[in-house]
């Protein structure tokens, strides 16, 4: 009888929502329950010292609604989780506004102790309009249900603060992708900005050498071209940081899809042999195929092979040579790209992958942008990437190896931090078929 | 026709196609553009994609429309600064079909080669 109370209880509050609903629902039902005239509930407030009324039901006296009906030392053994029976209120010293109480024909009233024992969180009262007489077992049966109350209760707060954090979170979320895409979209309005103006006086430039290279000396013509090369240095130098900001504001995620490792390297391999030819250079592959699909960006994985080649062409002398190997190893797909030219030396090997960093620093070929824009797309594949040399099995040049896992679902979390719960289920459900979460562009101007 | 927002674009193309010969019609934005191709009926569009109000990718998208079905086979040279897979793209996001241009050159474009690729293309 008294278990099926008790379920009764639970039914009630897992049907209604929120920490404050399930008050009620708790303290009406043992209410009803117990065939009380009313009730009425104080919880602790947060410094554990004041008791503030929290809830009532079937009673009118607002003292008895609003106010404490124990006498202090009571009180405090009521919180420290003893349960109290009072058959005769009227008469009992341990009561006070005992004139409230009979106005409203009140004559026993059981204090229970609410939460857990060693947590006590206030006392619920249940008012009789009879003289009741509970016995041992009944007072246990009243504990075990201010016990269950506040188990309920308390995961019920921590369900109620779970769900506002994540709120927050997703606001937050929410507040940090409007953000990158404003930023975005600034950079590329900065880029373009930018190189306007070199493109204009470049144009006017090329018209010179074109309309009227006859007229200058070689000096003059020489200093053209040269102004030429150091603006186009400045476009590429604008353009990788532009992709730098990109990778690194996560821009990439538009681009995730089930690609082919074979036509990555195809496309890679063929642009390879076009920037090594002219500069007699030539480009050998060793791939072990069957490499398998991966989900990832097939732009990027080019862009990270080419980024290698035309390194390893800037660094390597005419008729010198590259090879690009690719074989599948345990759970992953490891590329490399090895040249035999002048390799790196021993002191600037720790610093290759840093930002800006050129060994040369007076070269004013390459921007020192294109091998950490690397280690940045293999970062975002969830891979690795590393750089040797010399070589250790021909004593000279570079190598420069990665690896992609094969079942990487790259940035996946990132989608799901996005877009929250639905996500977390959408990215599952989409596995490896990279359906495009955010459809955000930015153009590359 | 030339469009492109920047007038020193214009004046520099301007120079090098009217040297080879070529009469020169200019626009500034995208709107001028599609103006300027109905008025003045080019057989040859040199379009930027970005520029102010109506850009590049929205003329692309006027000529797949009906009230430009007699324009719609006018060689379009892109000159832009934005990567060729880039616009790809963002069009094919955007509109789901094909730019179908003749011919993609990367600004700053060599002189020769806006020649020989006009030259191509009005053969």
């Amino acid at each position: 009888m008294r278990h099926e109370i008790i379920r009764e209880i639970a039914l009630a509050v897992t049907a209604a929502g929120g920490a404050e609903n399930i008050i009620r629902a708790l303290v009406e039902a043992t209410s009803r329950g117990m065939g009380a005239k009313g009730c009425s509930l104080h919880t602790l407030h947060d410094d554990g010292r004041q008791l503030l009324p929290r809830f009532s039901c079937g009673i009118n006296e607002s003292r008895l609604r609003e106010g404490q009906i124990l006498a202090d030392e009571s009180l405090r053994r009521v919180l420290k989780g003893a349960p109290l029976f009072v058959w005769d209120a009227a008469g009992d010293p341990r009561v006070t506004h005992k004139e409230a109480l009979q106005r409203e024909g009140i004559i026993s009233i059981v204090f229970l102790p609410f939460g857990e024992p060693k947590q006590v969180r206030g006392i619920m009262c249940l008012f009789f309009a009879e003289a009741m007489s509970f016995d041992r077992e009944d007072l246990q049966f009243l504990e075990s249900i201010a016990e269950l109350s506040g188990s309920i209760l308390q995961s019920a707060e921590t369900r109620e603060r779970l769900e506002s954090d994540a709120d927050q979170a997703r606001r937050d979320l929410a507040r940090i992708r409007d953000e990158r895409r404003h930023f975005l979209s600034f950079l590329s309005m900065v880029t373009h900005d930018l190189k306007s103006p070199l493109v204009a006086v470049e144009g006017y430039l090329k018209l010179l050498l074109r309309k009227s290279a006859d007229c200058l000396d070689e000096r003059m013509v020489k200093g053209i071209h040269r102004s030429i090369e150091r603006m186009d240095g400045m476009m590429e130098l604008i353009s990788d940081l532009l992709e730098l900001s990109r990778l690194e504001g996560g821009q990439v995620i538009t681009e995730l899809k089930s690609i082919s490792w074979e036509e990555v390297l195809g496309a890679a391999v063929e642009m390879a042999h076009e920037l090594a030819s002219l500069e007699s250079i030539t480009v050998s592959t060793e791939i072990h195929r069957p490499l398998p699909e991966v989900f990832a960006s097939d732009i990027r994985l080019q862009q990270l092979i080419l980024n290698l080649v035309s390194n390893s062409v800037r660094h390597t002398a005419r008729g010198g040579r590259i090879i690009i190997r690719a074989r599948r190893e345990d759970d992953a797909v490891m590329v490399s790209v090895e040249d035999n030219g002048s390799g790196v030396a021993p002191e600037h090997l720790l610093h290759v992958f840093r930002e800006f960093y050129k060994g040369d620093p007076e070269s004013s070929e390459g921007t020192g942008l294109g091998l950490s824009i690397s280690k940045r797309i293999v970062d975002m594949h969830h891979g690795d990437i590393r750089l040797e040399s010399p070589v250790p099995e021909t004593g000279e040049g570079t190598r420069v190896s990665f690896s992609i896992p094969v079942g990487v679902t790259c940035l996946l979390e990132e989608r799901w931090m996005l877009e929250g719960d639905s996500a977390v289920r959408f990215g599952v459900a989409a596995g490896r078929t990279g359906t495009v979460v955010d459809t955000q562009e930015v153009d590359h101007g | 026709m030339l469009a492109d927002d920047d007038p020193d674009i214009i004046e520099v193309v301007s120079i090098i196609l009217e040297d080879e010969g070529y009469e020169i019609v200019t626009a500034s934005d995208g709107a001028e553009a599609l103006e300027k191709i109905r008025s003045e009926d080019p057989s040859l569009v040199i379009l930027d994609l970005l520029m102010p109000n109506v850009d590049g990718f929205a003329v692309f998208n006027a000529l797949h429309d009906p009230a430009y079905e007699r324009w719609s086979q006018i060689p379009v040279i892109v000159l832009t600064s934005v990567r060729e897979e880039v616009s790809k793209r963002r069009y094919e996001l955007e509109t789901g079909k094909g730019m179908g241009y003749a011919a993609y050159l990367e600004k700053p474009a060599d002189p020769d080669l806006l020649v020989e690729t006009v030259a191509s293309l009005l053969l």
